[in-house]
C-alpha cells in the first residue's frame, strides 16, 4: 500500500512491478483448481500487501486514492499471468462499494486482505419491513467469502446489506475451476449499510461499471498471453519442413487475433481516460464501460479460440498452458454481462 | 515577416503557431463557407474541372499544398495539423485536394530532385496547373509491384533520352491528368527491386495512350496507360538510375495513417442510421444487434486512430503496425455497406449514384487499393508479429 501511494506518477513503474509479480505459475493454478477452487488466501494477502485492493479507495478511508488507470494495469497483469484470484469481484467491486457506503471499519479488513467480500448486486432479493432479507442472488464472481454485500429492494427502494457468510451460499463452479457464490436468503436478519432509497442504485451502477473496466483489462491480459503463446508456437513448430508460422493461412489468422487485441487495448485506453477524468458524466462512464467490456470479450474469445486452432491438438490438452487462458476467458466473459448484453446497453446509452 | 518563399507566395500566418483547436476552427470555417454544397459527399472522384471553383478558392488562400514547407510555397503544416486539415474535409464531405503532384510526386522531387528539377516541376503544382497520375501497377505487377516490366532504354543514337515501352493499369484519373510519374525498368539484369527508375512525362507526349476503364459501378476513375516508343529526356528522371524503388517507398509514416482514417465508416454509419430510421429497422432486435456491433467497431477504430494521432503529435515514428487501421476501417465500412443494402430491401438492387448501393461500390475498392488487405496482413505478420516469411 505504502509503495503504491508513493508512485502516483509512476504508472510505468507499477506496470513493471505488476508484470514481474504476475508471472504465470501454472503449477499453483492447477493445484488450486484441482483442490476445488478455493481462493488462495495467502496469495490474496500478498495482493493486499501490494496495495492492489486499495487502489480506488480514497486516502481518508485508508486507501491509495489512485485512479482506474492503475486498476487496469494490475488487472491486465493478473490476466496475463493466469491468476485465478477474484480481483475484479473482491478486490475492486467490494472495496469500491464499501468505500462509497462509507463503512470504514469493514473496509479496513477488506483492504488488509483479511476479509474476503463479494457483492450480490443483481436484482432478486427483497427486504421486508422488519429488515429481514429474502430471495437469491447469483454470479457474485467469488465464493467462500467471509461476507457478502447484498442489494435488496424494499418499499422505499434499493438498500445495501452486510450478510455474514457460512450459511447462505452454495458455490457454482466456473469454466476455469474457480467458483462463484449463489447466495440464498430465507428471512435472515442482516446489517444495513445503505438504507432503501439512500442512493444504493447509483452507487452500485457506478461500482459495477468500474468492475467492468477491471475485468475487461484482465481479459485483455488473458488475450495478451494467449497471443504470445501462439506467436511463439507458430515460430517454433515445424511441419512440411517449415515453421508453420510461414503459412499464410495461419499468418492471416494471427494478424486478425493481434488486431482484435490491439483494438481492445485502444478501447481500454480510451475508457480509462473517461474514468480518470472527474468531469466525465455518469452516462459517459457507463457507456465506455459497456463498450469496453463488449470489445474485450470479443477480442479474448477470438484470440483464445484462434490460439487453440493454431496450436492444434496440443492446445486442447490440460498439460499445455493455453487451456488455463481459454478457460479463464470462458469463465470471465459472461460475468457482469456478455458481449451481446453489453453492446445492447452501449447502444441504449448512445442515444 | 517571413522571407519570400522560393516558390509561390508567403502564407498569411504561421499556422503551426496556432493551437490545434484554433487551426481546426479556421479550416472548418473556410470549408463550411466556401466549399460548393453540390459537391459534398460526391459518390465518385471529381474531375479537376468539376472542382474548379473550390480550387480557385484554395489558390487564393495559398492552401494548395498543406504539407509542403512554407519556403516551397506550402502551408508548412506539421504532421498533426495536416491530419486535422484532412479531417475537416472528411467531416464536411468535401473532396480533399489530394492531387498527386501535391501529396506524392512533389515531396519526392523536393527530397530527391535537383534544384533545376524543383524549379521546373514544383511551381505548376502550386498553381494547380499540373495534375499528376501515378503509373505504378501493371497487368502483371499488382501486389507484386517490383516485377513490373515497362521498359526504359537509353535511346539508340541519343544518350540524352529514354525510350519507354510498356503498359500501366489501374492508373487513377489518368484521363484527367496532365502528367504522369511512373516506374520503369532500366536494368533488366539486376535483382527486380534494383533495376527500376522513377520517371516523369507529360501525359500527352507522343506514344502515350490513355484508355479509361469503365468500372462495375458505371464510373471511369481508373485507366490503362500505354507507352509506345515514348521519349523521356534523362533530366526527367528523379534520383539516380535504378534508384526508383527506394524513392517510391519513401512515403512518410503519417501519410499511411490517413489511408486508415475511420471517416468512411462514420459516413456509412450515418447513412445506415438515416435509412434505418426511415424503415423503422431499429424496432427489430436483430437489426439493433447488428447495428450496435458495427457502431461499436467504428467507435473503437476511432480510439485506435486517435492513439496513432497521439504518436504523430509527439513526433514519434509510425511503424508498419499502422496498416491495422486501413484493414479495420475498410472491412468495417464494407460490412456497413452490406447492411445498408440489406436494410434497403428490394431498393437495394436499384442503380444510380444516390442509391443504397453507392456505399457498396465505394467500399469494395478500399479493400484492394493502397496494398490489398491480404498484402497488409502479410506485412503485419512478418514485420510486426515476427513470423517467418513464407
Amino acid at each position: 500500500m505504502h509503495t503504491l501511494r508513493e508512485s502516483e506518477v509512476g504508472l510505468d513503474l507499477l506496470s513493471d512491478v505488476a508484470r514481474s509479480f504476475c508471472t504465470r505459475d501454472a503449477v499453483r493454478v492447477r493445484a488450486l483448481r484441482d483442490a476445488g477452487g478455493e481462493v488462495d488466501r495467502a496469495m490474496w494477502g500478498r495482493l493486499a500487501d501490494n496495495g492492489w485492493l486499495s487502489i480506488l479507495v480514497p486516502e481518508e478511508l485508508g486507501g491509495a486514492g489512485i485512479g482506474v488507470d492503475a486498476v487496469a494495469i494490475v488487472a491486465r497483469a493478473l490476466g496475463r499471468g493466469a491468476f485465478p484470484e477474484p480481483f475484479a469481484a473482491a478486490g475492486v467491486l467490494a472495496p469500491v462499494v464499501l468505500a462509497a457506503a462509507g463503512d470504514a471499519k469493514r473496509l479496513a479488513a477488506v483492504l488488509a486482505g483479511e476479509a474476503l467480500v463479494g457483492v450480490g448486486w443483481r436484482p432478486g432479493v427483497t427486504v421486508e419491513a422488519d429488515g429481514r432479507l429474502r430471495g437469491e442472488t447469483r454470479f457474485i464472481g467469488v465464493a467462500g467469502a467471509d461476507a457478502y454485500v447484498v442489494a435488496a429492494r424494499g418499499e422505499a427502494g434499493l438498500g445495501l446489506y452486510w450478510v455474514d457468510a457460512g450459511w447462505v451460499e452454495t458455490a457454482e463452479p466456473r469454466a476455469d475451476g474457480t467458483r462463484t457464490a449463489r447466495v440464498r436468503l430465507d428471512g435472515r436478519a442482516a446489517t444495513e449499510l445503505v438504507a432503501p432509497g439512500g442512493g444504493a442504485e447509483a452507487l452500485l451502477d457506478g461500482a459495477v461499471d468500474v468492475a467492468r473496466v477491471a475485468v475487461s483489462a484482465e481479459l485483455i491480459g488473458v488475450a495478451d498471453a494467449a497471443l504470445e503463446l501462439t506467436l511463439e508456437y507458430l515460430r517454433q513448430r515445424h511441419q512440411f519442413g517449415r515453421p508453420i508460422g510461414s503459412f499464410q493461412a495461419l499468418q492471416h489468422r494471427a494478424v486478425d487475433m493481434w488486431m482484435a487485441r490491439e483494438l481492445a487495448a485502444a478501447a481500454l485506453q480510451s475508457a480509462v481516460a473517461v474514468f480518470v477524468d472527474p468531469e466525465s458524466a455518469v452516462v459517459t462512464r457507463a457507456r465506455a464501460a459497456s463498450g469496453l467490456k463488449a470489445r474485450a470479450v470479443h477480442a479474448v474469445q477470438l484470440v483464445c479460440t484462434g490460439a487453440l486452432q493454431c496450436h492444434g491438438a496440443i492446445g486442447f490438452t490440460d498439460e499445455y498452458d493455453l487451456g488455463l487462458y481459454l478457460n479463464r476467458a470462458l469463465a470471465l466473459a459472461p460475468w457482469l454481462g456478455n458481449a451481446t448484453e453489453q453492446r445492447r446497453r452501449w447502444l441504449e446509452l448512445s442515444r | 515577416m517571413s522571407p519570400t518563399p522560393r516558390y509561390g507566395e508567403p502564407q498569411e500566418r504561421d499556422w503551426n503557431a496556432l493551437s490545434d483547436a484554433e487551426f481546426r476552427a479556421i479550416v472548418r470555417a473556410e470549408i463550411e463557407q466556401h466549399y460548393p454544397s453540390e459537391l459534398r459527399y460526391a459518390p465518385r472522384r471529381l474531375l479537376w474541372t468539376e472542382q474548379s471553383a473550390w480550387i480557385r478558392r484554395l489558390l487564393a488562400r495559398r492552401w494548395i499544398a498543406p504539407g509542403w514547407p512554407v519556403a516551397m510555397g506550402g502551408m508548412g503544416l506539421g504532421p498533426l495539423k495536416q491530419i486535422i486539415f484532412m479531417e475537416e474535409h472528411e467531416r464536411w464531405g468535401a473532396a480533399y485536394y489530394r492531387e498527386h503532384g501535391v501529396v506524392q510526386v512533389g515531396p519526392v522531387i523536393m527530397r530527391f530532385g535537383t534544384p533545376e528539377q524543383q524549379d521546373r516541376w514544383l511551381p505548376p503544382v502550386l498553381r494547380a496547373e499540373h495534375h499528376w497520375a501515378q503509373g505504378y501497377s501493371e497487368p502483371e505487377a499488382g501486389s507484386d509491384l517490383a516485377s513490373l516490366r515497362t521498359r526504359a532504354r537509353i535511346g539508340p543514337g541519343n544518350p540524352g533520352e529514354y525510350v519507354v515501352d510498356g503498359q500501366k493499369i489501374w492508373t487513377t484519373m489518368a484521363h484527367a491528368a496532365t502528367h504522369i510519374y511512373f516506374l520503369a525498368r532500366t536494368d533488366p539484369e539486376a535483382k527486380k527491386q534494383a533495376g527500376i527508375s522513377f520517371l516523369l512525362s507529360a501525359i500527352d507526349a507522343p506514344g502515350i495512350t490513355v484508355r479509361p476503364i469503365r468500372d462495375i459501378a458505371g464510373h471511369s476513375e481508373l485507366c490503362e496507360v500505354f507507352f509506345d516508343g515514348v521519349r523521356v529526356p534523362v533530366e526527367n528522371r528523379i534520383g539516380d538510375e535504378n534508384a526508383g524503388w527506394t524513392i517510391a517507398k519513401s512515403l512518410l509514416g503519417h501519410e499511411r495513417i490517413t489511408v486508415g482514417s475511420p471517416s468512411s465508416c462514420e459516413y456509412g454509419l450515418e447513412l445506415l442510421r438515416g435509412l434505418a430510421r426511415d424503415r423503422g429497422s431499429f424496432e427489430r432486435p436483430v437489426f439493433r444487434d447488428r447495428y450496435a456491433a458495427l457502431a461499436l467497431d467504428v467507435e473503437h477504430i476511432r480510439d485506435a486512430y486517435a492513439g496513432y494521432k497521439d504518436l504523430v503529435a509527439r513526433g514519434e515514428e509510425i511503424g508498419p503496425d499502422v496498416s491495422m487501421l486501413k484493414i479495420l476501417s475498410s472491412e468495417t465500412f464494407a460490412a456497413i455497406a452490406d447492411l445498408i443494402v440489406e436494410t434497403a430491401g428490394e431498393e437495394g438492387g436499384l442503380g444510380g449514384d444516390g442509391g443504397a448501393l453507392a456505399s457498396f461500390y465505394r467500399a469494395r475498392p478500399m479493400l484492394i487499393y493502397a496494398g490489398s488487405n491480404e498484402i497488409q496482413r502479410n506485412i503485419i505478420a512478418t514485420a510486426v508479429l515476427g513470423l517467418p516469411r513464407g
